[in-house]
């Protein structure tokens, strides 16, 4: 207890230093923005930043990228309450009462329960990031390669398990993923694999290009072909503040979210909407205004909101104990790391303590800078809202090719961003979902390696991955995991769950 | 027997990747399941992805019927093909023109746009990217032209 009061004490020393303090506002900033706007994601605009964070201290761009994420989970919400329409996936189910809550004059009401509840989310998040970081991270350091693979692999099957759509076709695209991140030199031998003699493929895709080819491009091709749904606002804001039975009814919501949130965020491939979700059915399962739900209850925004935002903090877990991403944006993160000369794993809290503890008290201060950019200042997010998609594309576009371009000052990257944007393009129409995708890219070389070293350990014997007790146990839950979404029981609630 | 397009047409591209990717895998050596060489995990994976490319596919014959969806072809090739005008420019015609070919390109795709509206995007933008990657980043790129 002590030793995180020492810690989180270093921590904020980092995380307050003026550098550190305006990125953190700088990132919160982008992420409200790209969270409000319906039509960009946190996927593709960290994939669309992360050239600008070369020149960065690696805490600095990371705590910049991380301010993206958890501040996209603020503006959704307000695009979902005022306009009906969710700025980000996680905030589908906002839409469901906040807009009604509008619609009744309350949306001040919905917009600051939200931020406030996101706000307290946030906070125990961070808190639970703190404490179970250095215990998982001792945990960790005891993994043999055998356990790691494991890992992984339950890291892989929990991502498509839980990815929209068929489990096997997420599963197919998990594989996929592997098999691209196989191009390259190998490692041991340094022999070209797949490279069809390109120099440029020599050190393997990069992951920028595929990110931003299936995310952010694919996106954009999709967001034109269907017509523009916008509607005028016409709901007026009204007052932020809540009347005091309004806030008796969000005390409860709010915890439970938070609690539900946490608990979904760590999970690889659950993330905010699926939490979101999951706490929306609960409040109108134990909720005593049942009847309300549909017409405006507030329980059905402060739950959600609470959760969505719990679990956008939760998933750096697996991240910053572990090494492993659990969803797209964690991907990111990784390869933000890599670039920035740090392989993330268990051994990163403590040869980088400034990371680690820096990045946790920054999430806890952006929180509360996010609860000062959305609530007074929600008038400028509606007008962001009033500036059209066709003006927006061509800048996206163009930030994407410049960013892909300067990676490596190569024209090549951009060339395969077009490739993978018309391989997003095919994917989204065939619903095979591009997330699992992208886990299994960045986990697939890490696997290899350790796959390798457990089978030179064992001298080629395979028992050696149900022989460890921790691999086992790992590879059991995968199993197990694998096994509920055959019954078909669990698979409509799961479907159920994920449409919103 | 109603057939799913999508998870049909899905089974058939994990399987003819995989059957790519295992006829290259040829050029690798495999080793031993103790000493991998290159070859051996490709050739896992590969194999697995085929399996669950057949699988997709003998799934996707009976649990439909689900075609498939129509392309925005205009938009696809309008988009893919700015960002291609903008590689194919960038190194000779520098970074302002290739700014300004690539929007012009891709506000094609929309059929709102107006030409004064694309004109003034174009001149925003190339103001916006040169104070951010020029001025402020400097990324190592020509603004001018260099064709002469």
């Amino acid at each position: 207890m002590e030793l995180l009061v020492t810690n989180l004490a270093h921590g904020f020393g980092v995380a307050l230093t003026l550098e550190n303090l305006m990125f953190a506002l700088l990132g919160a900033f982008i992420g409200t923005a790209i969270g409000v706007l319906p039509g960009i994601g946190p996927v593709a605009t960290i994939s669309l930043l992360l050239p600008i964070t070369f020149g960065m201290s690696a805490t600095t761009a990371i705590i910049m990228l991380a301010g993206i994420y958890y501040g996209a989970q603020y503006g959704g919400s307000t695009t979902a309450i005022l306009l009906n329409l969710p700025g980000e996936v996680s905030s589908v189910v906002t839409t469901l009462e906040g807009y009604k809550m509008a619609r009744n004059g309350r949306a001040g009401a919905a917009l600051t329960i939200s931020a406030v509840g996101s706000f307290f989310a946030g906070t125990f998040a961070t808190i639970l990031v703190a404490a179970s970081g250095p215990v998982l991270t001792q945990v960790a350091l005891s993994f043999g390669p055998a356990d790691y693979f494991s890992l992984m692999m339950l890291g892989l099957i929990i991502s498509a398990v839980l990815a929209q759509g068929s489990v096997i076709k997420s599963i197919g695209m998990v594989v996929l993923g592997v098999a691209l991140g196989l191009v390259g030199t190998d490692v041991q031998t340094g022999q070209q694999r797949f490279t069809f003699g390109v120099p440029e493929m020599s050190d393997g895709i990069g992951f920028v290009p595929v990110a931003m080819g299936m995310f952010g491009i694919a996106e954009i091709i999709l967001n034109l072909e269907r017509p523009e749904s916008r509607s005028v606002l016409t709901t007026k804001v009204g007052s932020l503040f809540l009347t005091r039975a309004e806030t008796k009814r969000a005390i409860a919501p709010v915890l439970r979210g938070t609690l539900i949130g946490s608990a979904l965020g760590i999970l690889p491939g659950g993330g905010a909407s699926l939490s979101a979700f999951g706490s929306y059915m609960l409040e109108r399962k134990v909720s005593r205004f049942k009847h309300e739900f549909g017409s405006g209850a507030i329980e059905g925004v402060a739950g959600p909101e609470a959760a969505n935002n719990a679990a956008a903090q939760t998933s750096f877990i697996p991240l910053l104990t572990l090494g492993i991403p659990s969803n797209a944006v964690m991907a990111l993160m990784v390869g933000a790391l890599i670039i920035q000369g740090i392989q993330p794993g268990p051994r990163m809290v403590e040869a980088q303590p400034d990371l680690f503890w820096g990045l946790i008290c920054s999430m806890w201060i952006g929180n509360l800078m996010l609860l000062v950019i959305n609530l007074p200042m929600i008038g400028m997010w509606v007008k962001l809202l009033e500036v059209p998609y066709r003006h927006m594309y061509p800048s996206i576009l163009i930030f994407c090719a410049i960013g892909v371009y300067s990676l490596n000052n190569n024209v090549f990257d951009v060339y395969l961003t077009v490739a993978f944007g018309l391989f997003g393009y095919l994917c989204s129409k065939l619903r095979m979902e591009p997330a699992p995708m992208l886990i299994g890219f960045v986990l697939g070389p890490m696997m290899e390696e350790h796959l390798r070293r457990a089978m030179l350990l064992s001298r080629g014997d395979p028992a050696v991955f149900i022989e460890r007790p921790i691999s086992a146990t790992l590879l059991a839950i995968g199993a197990i995991a694998l096994g509920a979404m055959l019954l078909p029981n669990l698979r409509h609630k799961k479907e159920e769950a994920l449409s919103g | 027997m109603k057939i799913n397009a999508k998870d049909v047409a899905s089974g058939l591209l994990l399987i003819l990747v995989a059957a790519a990717g295992l006829w290259l895998n040829q050029d690798h050596t495999l080793g031993s399941a103790r000493r991998m060489g290159p070859g051996y995990m490709p050739m896992l994976v590969f194999w697995i992805q085929m399996g669950l490319g057949a699988i997709v596919l003998g799934i996707g014959l009976f649990n439909g019927p689900d075609p498939l969806d129509r392309w925005a072809w205009r938009e696809l090739t309008l988009i893919l093909a700015s960002l291609c005008v903008f590689a194919l420019l960038l190194e000779r015609g520098g970074l302002f023109l290739s700014i300004a070919a690539t929007v012009a390109v891709a506000a094609l795709a929309d059929r709102t746009h107006r030409p004064l509206g694309v004109l003034g995007l174009i001149i925003f933008l190339i103001a916006l990217c040169w104070f951010v990657f020029i001025r402020e980043l400097d990324i190592r790129v020509s603004i001018w032209p260099t064709f002469f």
